[in-house]
């Protein structure tokens, strides 16, 4: 919302505050202000000018040659020689001229030129050149409405008295406060704050001069009070100069005297109003209902609007003339020469003006206001303002009869019980009883004292509505009219205890630093919404998934299950900048298939890890990345202290979370025997599409079931003290044979002195067979009891090529 | 020859030798199997007894005259080798190191660390809260019921779960802010209790540099005896004091935030600056977080009698506090998952 300073100082005396002090003093006491900009700088830059003489230019049908006396300027005294366009330029005009090097909106900056060979030193400005309106249809005449007083050279703004401030007030902080939706309002704050007298407003309703009469019949709930007042006498005329720039100041656009009144009441004192054609209402009743199904109307800005049955409208008769508390009918626009108007101010209940305006998609000015609760004793208060400021213009403007009103409301101030102990205790300051009845009062909060310990404070009803209802409410006001720099900070006592342990961060800690440490991982944060096009390329699409019903972005809706495959759609972009890509991710997914008792679905905690490595020519074998991986996961996992870490194979269930794995080259992750995840290569036909077939291993790993395993610190073995030997031996077996058997089988042929298996190499080719392949182990042989000799290795070796034999399989002795 | 002679010519042969190698063959020569020492000492059993002793103590003053001339020998060699080593020009102190393609943890993993560090060490719980969140408790137990003005501050994503655009029910959300955790806190804990949630957060925006739809806040709650405002004060400053390592001056001002009566926006004075840049807007305060004291509503709703008991919570920007500590920006870094910004930290 934007107040204007000018505006401020007609309801309050800012005698010694700036703009920027008041500024101060909400921001520190009322509402957060997001800036303090000089209203139209460009009138401070322009002077007043007096056309001298306009001749034709004698070489332009459309342009004049102007002299205009400025009063001294850097070149003398002489009257400048200006070049115009306009048509509306005559001699003897006060006009507003920008000298040679004055810079107007846009940052245009005025230069000495010729124009079709005659000199021009300046330019007489235009409305819209001076960043005030739209008006570019003639150069703006400053004394068209009024003389102008102030001498030549006079800057404009002074001239005028129109040089202003504009502060803007976050509306976000101010959801709370209806009686700040106006100037009144704010004023009333800072007169609070700095002990100054609020001036008086005379918004008394005159005595009707006649007896026009207009029924008002509310048959909705939604409408608690609706005055509507017969007013004669009125003209729509250009509204005087301060009105116009006071609306100007605060962004609206002055239209003519009756919207720009009906406006500046609305800003003046917060309160909406509207002005109806009396006689477009043909003497049909004022009807508040609500709409029918399928019934539509054409609002204020020219579009047709479908309602619906939540939807509140003002008929005549039966026919719509306003979204109630949102925009006027098409119909409604008061018709040129008209002079007898009907002013509706009315109380609308807020959720339905709310739900109105959010599902037409207008949030007017109006709405906003309605939105906050307005105080129902306001209407009549409006009323009375509006036919004040039309009386102040055109003197000759009556009330044509008595005010008619409809609806049921109650008058909203309220008392609240308030102790002044509980309020320095709150605050945690030593506030005594004397100034918070004094806060209160400069708040217009009448403060009866009950008992010493408990007062009975009365709510003004503009601020009863919603805003003070509690006890707390009323501190809060005592906090801030006090400043709450004046509350002195204070370490808060409490036992000493340290915070619990919370073991899944100590795994979530363990787990990052093991990974972008010796794993050399990069941690990624992704959405949480997964695109459409990743989940089908990944084969995840049949799954179920929450849903975002108003997403971010077409094909963002699906918010994600698990974590890998947003990692996954993270691969292309880095891959075109890295040969090889290592990140992880730990984070939730939503498993909407499991909710719980109150319909909220099941989050997992996952940790999620993607290698990837180009598919460079001369590339390792197809899945390098995924045995890279699992050495990772061995080394990470098994940090944990939750136990062993081992692979086995992991048959395609359906329907699967892991459809990203290679249909054959999957494995589960186990961890002490329980399966903690799954890792695998990227399927083929995703890494093609997604990563131009890079070779890609992805793992996701259950945080919640790695913590169910319990965290514990690695047990100690103790140190050999007898030396090991170290044996290599390569065993030839049919292809398909699993390297775990074979492992096995080293395990029993060393009968308890195995400490060691380690697969070095897999060779596949000549001198094998057909089909066979030679699996080639670093063993390591070792006795907790003695140094192990010769004996001992050729020993196991002979019982290992025994056993080999009996398996079908041959020792290849090296 | 005779045993003074043999010591002449090795010493002089030790003293020629030019390298390892060479002082090798004169070892073996000389004192291994078969060497020189070994045939004069076998060679004592066939003199005369007489000269049987000088003969003995003439070959072992041999071996002692050699091994002690090898050594010296080999100590001149090894220094001289040493001194030429030390010496050579052939190393260059600009070959650049090969870089190291290390690892990362990400920005507002390490920023949500250090304040996980500092509140727990003042004996504050870490909680967690689920990011599809009930109307419930992101809404409607903040004492923010429907039809609230407040609803529109927060551009909330409606969610459904059964997956269906059209569904309309509004009953779960992703949570606009960490606050929810305010009442799952005080369901869980009995008072008096101090936590802290951090967590990601999600609005219905459109991103550019300085909006995300998904963001980082941690939520603060302290709930006890007595607990006010000048304790959030108290407590604010402490905190700043250890994430910039100084005092700071805090101001609060008023803000509202239906969850919290009073509400503030508590300001901190720019750590950036002495008069005035761009990280403040010249206004030499930064907006650091919303916070209040919990609305009597909100501690009902958790169960908690607000006669007995008072408390605080504020809600810190996370993305943001990262954002100003490492001058990001573009907020959308942070959930981009790009190597080439998530390995510089
Ligand atoms: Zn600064």
């Amino acid at each position: 919302m934007l107040i204007s300073y000018r505006w401020l100082a007609r309801h309050v005396d800012l005698e010694g505050l700036d703009a920027h002090r008041v500024a101060e003093l909400l921001t520190l006491h009322t509402a957060e202000v997001e800036g303090v900009e000089p209203f139209a700088p460009a009138l401070s830059e322009v002077v007043v000018g007096h056309v001298l003489e306009r001749v034709q230019h004698p070489d332009a049908d459309k342009l004049g040659v102007c002299r205009v006396d400025v009063g001294a300027h850097a070149g003398g005294t002489e009257p400048l020689q200006i070049v115009c366009g306009a048509p509306n330029v005559a001699a003897g005009q006060k006009v507003a001229v920008a000298r040679i090097g004055s810079v107007l909106p846009g940052d245009f900056k005025i230069k000495k030129s010729k124009i079709r060979g005659v000199e021009s030193v300046g330019m007489i400005c235009s409305v819209r050149e001076l960043g005030l309106g739209d008006d570019h249809d003639g150069i703006w005449v400053l004394d068209a409405d009024a003389p102008v007083a102030a001498p030549v050279g006079t800057p404009v703004a002074a001239a005028l008295e129109v040089d202003d401030w504009v502060i803007e007030i976050d509306n976000k902080s101010l959801t709370h406060r209806p009686d700040l939706w106006g100037h009144r309002g704010i004023a009333r704050e800072i007169a609070a704050l700095t002990g100054r007298a609020l001036r008086p407003l005379d918004t008394a309703l005159p005595t009707p001069s006649g007896a026009a009469t207009v029924q008002v019949d509310v048959q909705h709930p939604g409408c608690s009070r609706y005055v509507a007042v017969a007013i004669d006498g009125v003209r729509a005329t250009e509204s005087p100069r301060w009105l116009r720039m006071l609306l100007l100041a605060v962004g609206q656009r002055p239209i003519d005297l009756l919207v720009d009144t009906s406006n500046f009441v609305m800003l003046d004192i917060g309160q909406p109003n509207h002005l109806f054609d009396r006689r477009a209402l043909g003497g049909r009743p004022i009807v508040v209902r609500g709409a029918r199904a399928g019934e539509t109307m054409a609002t204020l800005d020219g579009v047709e609007r479908a309602l619906t049955t939540d939807d509140m409208l003002i008929c005549a008769g039966d026919e719509p003339v306003a979204l109630a508390g949102v925009m006027g009918g098409a119909g409604s626009k008061v018709a040129e020469g008209t002079t007898e108007l009907l002013l509706e101010v009315a109380c609308f209940d807020p959720s339905v003006v709310r739900r109105t305006a959010a599902r037409v998609g207008l949030r007017t000015d109006s709405s906003t206001r309605f939105e906050k609760h307005l105080d129902p004793l306001l209407p009549l208060t409006a009323a009375g303002h509006v036919v004040q400021v039309l009386r102040s213009i055109q003197p000759d403007v009556t009330v044509a009869g008595p005010v008619v009103e409809g609806g049921t409301w109650t008058d909203p101030t309220r008392t609240i019980d308030v102790r002044p102990q509980r309020v320095r205790h709150l605050l945690g300051t030593p506030v005594d009883d004397e100034r918070i009845a004094s806060i209160f009062e400069s708040l217009d909060l009448a403060v009866e004292r009950r008992t010493p310990d408990t007062w009975r404070v009365t709510v003004p009803a503009r601020r009863a509505t919603k805003d003070l209802t509690i006890e707390e409410d009323l501190v809060e006001e005592v906090g801030r009219v006090l400043g709450y720099d004046t509350i002195v900070s204070t370490p808060m006592l409490a036992p000493v205890a340290p915070a619990p342990r919370d073991r899944r961060r100590e795994l979530v800690r363990l787990l990052a630093d093991r990974l972008s440490g010796t794993g050399r991982f990069h941690e990624a944060l992704t959405y949480s919404f997964v695109d459409e096009s990743l989940v089908s390329a990944l084969g995840l699409g049949a799954l179920p998934y929450a849903i975002a019903v108003n997403p971010v972005a077409e094909g963002m809706a699906r918010i994600r299950r698990s974590v890998a495959p947003s990692l996954i759609g993270k691969l292309e972009t880095n891959l075109a900048q890295r040969s090889e890509v290592r990140l992880f991710e730990i984070g939730k997914g939503t498993r909407p298939e499991q909710l719980d008792e109150r319909g909220q679905p099941h989050e997992v905690h996952r940790l999620a890890l993607v290698l990837a490595r180009a598919n460079a020519s001369g590339s390792p074998s197809p899945s390098a990345t995924l045995g890279e991986l699992q050495t990772l996961l061995t080394d990470a996992l098994g940090r944990t202290g939750a136990g062993a870490v081992d692979f086995v194979a992991a048959p395609v269930v359906t329907p699967d979370d892991h459809a990203w794995a290679h249909p054959r080259r999957r494995m589960a992750i186990q961890v002490g025997g329980s399966s903690v995840g799954l890792v695998g290569a990227l399927d083929p036909r995703a890494a093609a599409r997604l990563c131009d077939g890079a070779d890609v291993a992805v793992a996701e790993v259950c945080l919640d079931a790695l913590l169910e395993l319990g965290l514990t610190p690695p047990s100690y073995r103790p140190i050999p003290r007898f030396p090991g030997v170290k044996v290599d031996v390569a065993l030839a077996t049919p292809g398909d044979r699993p390297a775990r058997e074979v492992m096995d089988l080293i395990e029993k042929a060393g009968k308890g002195l195995v400490a060691s298996t380690e697969l070095f190499d897999v060779y596949r080719g000549e001198g094998l067979g057909d089909g066979r392949k030679s699996l080639a182990w670093h063993v390591v042989l070792q006795a907790a009891d003695r140094t192990l000799t010769e004996k001992d290795q050729n020993t196991f070796l002979d019982r290992l090529e025994r056993m080999a034999t009996q398996a079908g399989a041959e020792l290849r002795r090296q | 020859m005779d045993i003074e002679a043999h010591e002449r010519t090795v010493r002089s042969r030790i003293a020629e030798a030019t390298d390892a190698d060479a002082l090798r063959a004169i070892e073996r020569e000389y004192l291994e199997k078969g060497g020189v020492v070994a045939d004069l000492l076998a060679s004592i059993p066939t003199l005369p007894p007489t000269e049987r002793k000088a003969a003995g103590q003439g070959a072992n003053a041999l071996k002692r005259a050699v091994t002690e001339a090898l050594e010296s020998r080999r100590a001149a060699l090894d220094g001289a080798q040493l001194e030429a080593e030390l010496a050579a020009p052939d190393f260059d102190p600009t070959i650049p190191a090969r870089p190291l393609d290390a690892g990362s943890l990400h920005p507002i993993t390490q920023a949500a660390r250090r304040l996980e560090e500092i509140f727990s060490s003042m004996g504050y719980h870490v909680l967690d809260g689920p990011e599809v969140e009930l109307d419930h408790y992101n809404f409607e137990a903040l004492n923010i019921p429907k039809d609230h003005p407040a609803r529109d501050m927060q551009d909330t994503f409606f969610v459904s779960a059964s997956g269906d655009r059209s569904d309309t029910s509004g009953a779960l959300v992703m949570r606009t802010h960490t606050s929810p955790v305010q009442v799952r806190a005080m369901e869980r804990l009995e008072p008096p209790f101090r936590a802290i949630a951090p967590g990601r957060v999600f609005r219905q925006e459109t991103t550019d540099a300085t909006h995300e739809h998904t963001f980082h806040q941690m939520e603060g709650l302290v709930v006890g005896d007595g607990i006010s405002v000048a304790h959030l004060i108290g407590t604010m400053k402490t905190f700043l004091r250890e994430v910039f390592e100084r005092d700071l001056d805090v101001r609060l001002r008023p803000g509202y935030f239906p969850f919290v009566e009073p509400g503030f926006e508590l300001d901190a004075r720019c750590p950036f600056c002495e008069s005035g840049c761009r990280v403040c807007k010249q206004s030499r305060w930064i907006e650091l977080c919303p916070c209040g004291l919990v609305h009597p509503n909100v501690l009902r709703a958790g169960g908690i009698d607000p006669e007995r008991y008072s408390g605080f919570a504020f809600g810190l920007g996370l993305s943001r506090l990262v954002m100003l500590r490492y001058g990001l920006d573009d907020i959308r870094h942070l959930m981009g998952a790009d190597v080439r910004f998530l390995e510089q930290f």
